[in-house]
């Protein structure tokens, strides 16, 4: 295992990944939090408005000549939805100390600028700055109305938020307009020093890292400031079967039809997991699949055709770009694949095709380092410990009988459609 | 076999060129478990009038073969299409057309063997038919179509447009649904060998290898072709004068985007300075730092750094500099009178923290095999070495900067593409 984990205080670790693949060392501050409809705009608000300065850098004109100092340093941040929680990241990338043309420790200052991004903004009496919580709010604002521009992911989201409606997970990442307009600027400043001794924290460090790493980050002063908390948050995941799916057609000025269907997996075994992920590919993933081969190449139906699989909550999304007037011969395919799966009516050829992808992508995991730091957040949330050896395993023991199962305990939630 | 070295970033080249011409470089790394290989032709869209080597024949190509010839590449005599092949073994394959080469590429972390046979397989043996040729050119006819589309695209054919009065960079990588009629078996075949020759051709890997096993492995796949002189192509007459100044189109954009671009001079001796150079000084004119940029966020008129980029091949070479504002005009005047400022005075302490960070961002290339492989493909087919970056980079003086800001920024050799809302 490559990952060490250390308890800095109770509800704060630091996950340490020593590897010797890169020229870069990557660091990443997570901070996560139940997602609620009253919390989730002022996260989104938070995450811009912190990287507009801090109490020794006040702006971001000073925050990238530091950047560009400490040789083009890469700054990041973002805010995630994953499961029900709600992720706010910060990532900040610089170069190995090895590789610098004179030697300097550039990986202490670049960790030290990237906890006081998080931990020590700037504010004046207690609130943010006016001007920067107003221009971020535009940007929000722009982020969230703009939305609607990429036709394909507004149709997405707006499946999910139709399967999940009233519950957490039906949330739109970014946050709403309505209540965007109200937050003030001291009331965002009181919800940030809130969120920060109560929210679940990892610190991830990836790449060459000094021994000294650990010590640094206990004795940081920003980290002193933090108090051990009890973070105890289980994610509630009861599915109900629903009898009928729900069908949901929206409006909107386009010329390519969006169609997306919901999927349950109804199963509770325990690889429900890794059996998912190889029926998911089999289905939707890469030009081997059913749906691309039936949709796409054979009945020429679609630009587009294939399936996602989140495996939190448990779901399979399928998407296709299609003529709007091939609505009903798309769905006929498309349940055609379903149901021939259901009936066994696939190959070893097309098990051993999907797992070769699957592996690709578990091979890749150590290959890039946010890659590998997302991985291991995921375990982290999932409260699962599995190593990679073992993921790569659990997808090898996968049987045909097993996916069948899997298939059999599969019902469509909803059908969703985006039309002209 | 010729091994050079960066003691900077600590990596290794191996370069052999082999019996029947092809290069092969080859840059191990112990720590990967991925292998990345691309073999790469030195023909791309702007490779259209040539001297044949062996008959002496001259030849005009229609616009759009070499990117026809990737799209066929892939069929097979047996009706399969390679690309699904490789997929089928959970390797990640793709290929591309740019204005100089052609490349065909895969990345595997299993497999590695049988992916390497199949690209080595259907690289050497092409399968043109009047039948599945025509039937390309309504899937080619699509793309064409898909680009026309792209206001990206357009600004960026604008800019060259203005640059260049007669130059192939100006040519569509694709060509035009005019021009890809002209198009049969026997123009692919004649293209193909004689541009997908050994000689004409690198391959790069670069993971976990062994360079003389290697080498090896591909001389076992490797099928005997007749041998070839050289190929001479044909560059039109190059001037140093802009077309024109400017040009606007209307499209579905939601605000204006622009690219301002500058003609440069082709330079090959001192070609990796210059480009050092003029890499920095994008920085410290328009760059996130940039006492202009901040200015120009402040007012609302720039939201986001502009891209910035310095092109140049055998017969082009320009700065463009491209983003999105409501106001177009107003960031190209104030770029130049910022040109002005900084040739009057140049700030120091900006140049090093820029130098800074132009050399953190070469040694981030490094971090990823397929940024490397593509790297050293692309600079071996403008006769450049990839790790020059690093080592020259010391070099790039203040003074030497200075010099390159006078001669490259003039306002005479400026232009402007923008593409405005409908």
């Amino acid at each position: 295992m490559r990952e060490e984990i250390i308890d800095i205080k109770e509800g704060i670790k630091f996950h340490k990944i020593q590897t010797n693949k890169f020229k870069t060392n990557l660091f990443a501050i997570f901070l996560n939090t139940p997602i609620s409809k009253e919390n989730v705009t002022k996260n989104a608000l938070l995450t811009s408005v912190l990287r507009r300065g801090t109490k020794e850098l006040p702006s971001q004109e000073l925050i990238s000549k530091t950047l560009e100092n400490m040789y083009g340093a890469g700054f990041d941040c973002g805010i995630e939805k994953s499961g029900d929680y709600h992720t706010i990241k910060f990532y900040l990338e610089v170069i190995n100390d090895e590789f610098l043309p004179k030697k300097e420790d550039l990986s202490k200052k670049a960790l030290e600028l990237l906890l006081s991004i998080v931990f020590d903004p700037f504010e004046e009496n207690e609130t943010f700055k006016e001007e920067y919580l107003e221009q971020e709010k535009e940007n929000l604002k722009q982020i969230i109305e703009g939305k609607i521009d990429n036709k394909s992911t507004y149709a997405f989201e707006r499946c999910i938020e139709e399967m999940y409606k009233g519950k957490p997970y039906g949330l739109y990442k970014y946050g709403y307009i309505e209540d965007l307009e109200k937050i003030t600027s001291k009331e965002l400043y009181k919800y940030y020093l809130e969120l920060i001794q109560n929210c679940k924290i990892d610190i991830f460090a990836s790449g060459e890292l000094d021994e000294k790493i650990t010590n640094f980050i206990k004795n940081d002063k920003n980290i002193n400031k933090l108090e051990a908390r009890k973070f105890d948050y289980d994610i509630e995941d009861k599915k109900e079967e629903v009898k009928e799916p729900k069908i949901i057609n929206d409006s909107l000025e386009v010329t390519q039809g969006k169609l997306v269907i919901g999927l349950d997996v109804l199963s509770d075994e325990e690889n429900v997991s890794y059996i998912t992920m190889v029926y998911n590919t089999i289905l939707g993933v890469g030009a081997n699949s059913k749906l691309f081969q039936n949709v796409r190449e054979k009945a020429s139906l679609a630009y587009t055709c294939g399936s996602n699989y989140m495996k939190r909550k448990k779901i399979i999304l399928i998407r296709a770009g299609i003529e709007i007037e091939n609505y009903e011969k798309a769905m006929e395919i498309i349940k055609e694949q379903l149901e021939n799966i259901k009936n066994g009516k696939f190959t070893d050829e097309e098990i051993k095709n999907a797992k070769n992808l699957i592996f690709a992508n578990i091979n890749n995991i150590e290959e890039e380092q946010d890659t590998e730091i997302t991985y291991y957040l995921g375990q982290e949330l999932a409260k699962c410990n599995i190593t990679i050896d073992e993921y790569r395993q659990k997808i090898e023991q996968v049987s045909k009988e097993e996916i069948l199962k899997i298939a059999n305990s599969i019902k469509i939630n909803t059908i969703y459609f985006l039309k002209d | 076999m010729k091994i050079i070295e960066s003691l900077k970033i600590k990596e290794k080249v191996y370069i052999e060129k082999l019996e029947n011409g092809l290069t092969v470089m080859i840059i191990p790394k112990e720590t990967t478990n991925k292998k990345y290989a691309i073999w790469g032709t030195h023909f791309g869209s702007n490779n259209n009038h040539f001297i044949m080597p062996n008959t002496n024949e001259e030849v005009y190509l229609p616009d759009g073969v070499a990117h026809f010839l990737e799209h066929k590449m892939f069929e097979q005599k047996n009706g399969k299409n390679s690309l699904d092949t490789l997929m089928a073994l959970g390797v990640d394959a793709n290929a591309y057309t740019t204005n100089n080469h052609t490349a065909y590429l895969f990345e595997s972390t299993e497999h590695f063997e049988e992916a390497f046979s199949e690209l080595m397989d259907y690289v050497q043996n092409p399968y043109f038919t009047d039948e599945n040729v025509e039937k390309e050119k309504g899937i080619i006819g699509q793309e064409i179509g898909m680009y026309d589309d792209d206001p990206g695209w357009k600004l960026y054919m604008n800019a060259l447009d203005c640059l260049y009065k007669n130059n192939a960079i100006k040519i569509d990588i694709a060509g035009t649904v005019e021009s890809i009629s002209k198009i049969d078996k026997d123009v692919l075949y004649k293209s193909y060998n004689v541009f997908y020759h050994p000689t004409n051709m690198v391959m790069v890997l670069c993971g976990n290898f062994n360079p003389k096993e290697m080498i090896e492995n591909i001389k076992s796949k490797l099928i005997d072709k007749p041998k070839q002189g050289e190929i001479k192509k044909i560059h039109p007459e190059q001037n140093l004068d802009i077309n024109k100044k400017y040009k606007e189109e209307n499209m579905e954009v939601s605000k204006p985007v622009f690219m301002i671009g500058f003609k440069d001079i082709i330079e090959t001796e001192n070609i990796i300075q210059r480009h050092i150079a003029i890499e920095i000084l994008m920085n410290m004119l328009i760059g996130k730092s940039s006492p202009l940029y901040q200015k120009l966020y402040k007012e609302g008129i720039l939201l986001a750094q502009p891209d910035l980029d310095y092109e140049f091949g055998d017969d082009y070479a320009h700065v463009l500099i491209g983003g999105q504002s409501k106001d177009p005009e107003k960031v190209k005047e104030e770029l130049l009178e910022e040109i002005e400022k900084q040739k009057q005075n140049i700030d120091e302490e900006h140049f090093n923290r820029i130098k800074k960070k132009v050399y953190g961002d070469y040694v981030v290339e490094y971090n990823d095999i397929s940024d490397i492989s593509r790297m050293l493909l692309s600079d071996y087919f403008k006769g450049i070495n990839s790790f020059d970056y690093i080592e020259q980079f010391q070099t790039v003086t203040l003074e030497y900067t200075k010099q390159i800001l006078q001669e490259v920024f003039d306002e005479k050799k400026c232009i402007m593409s923008v593409v405005k809302t409908k």
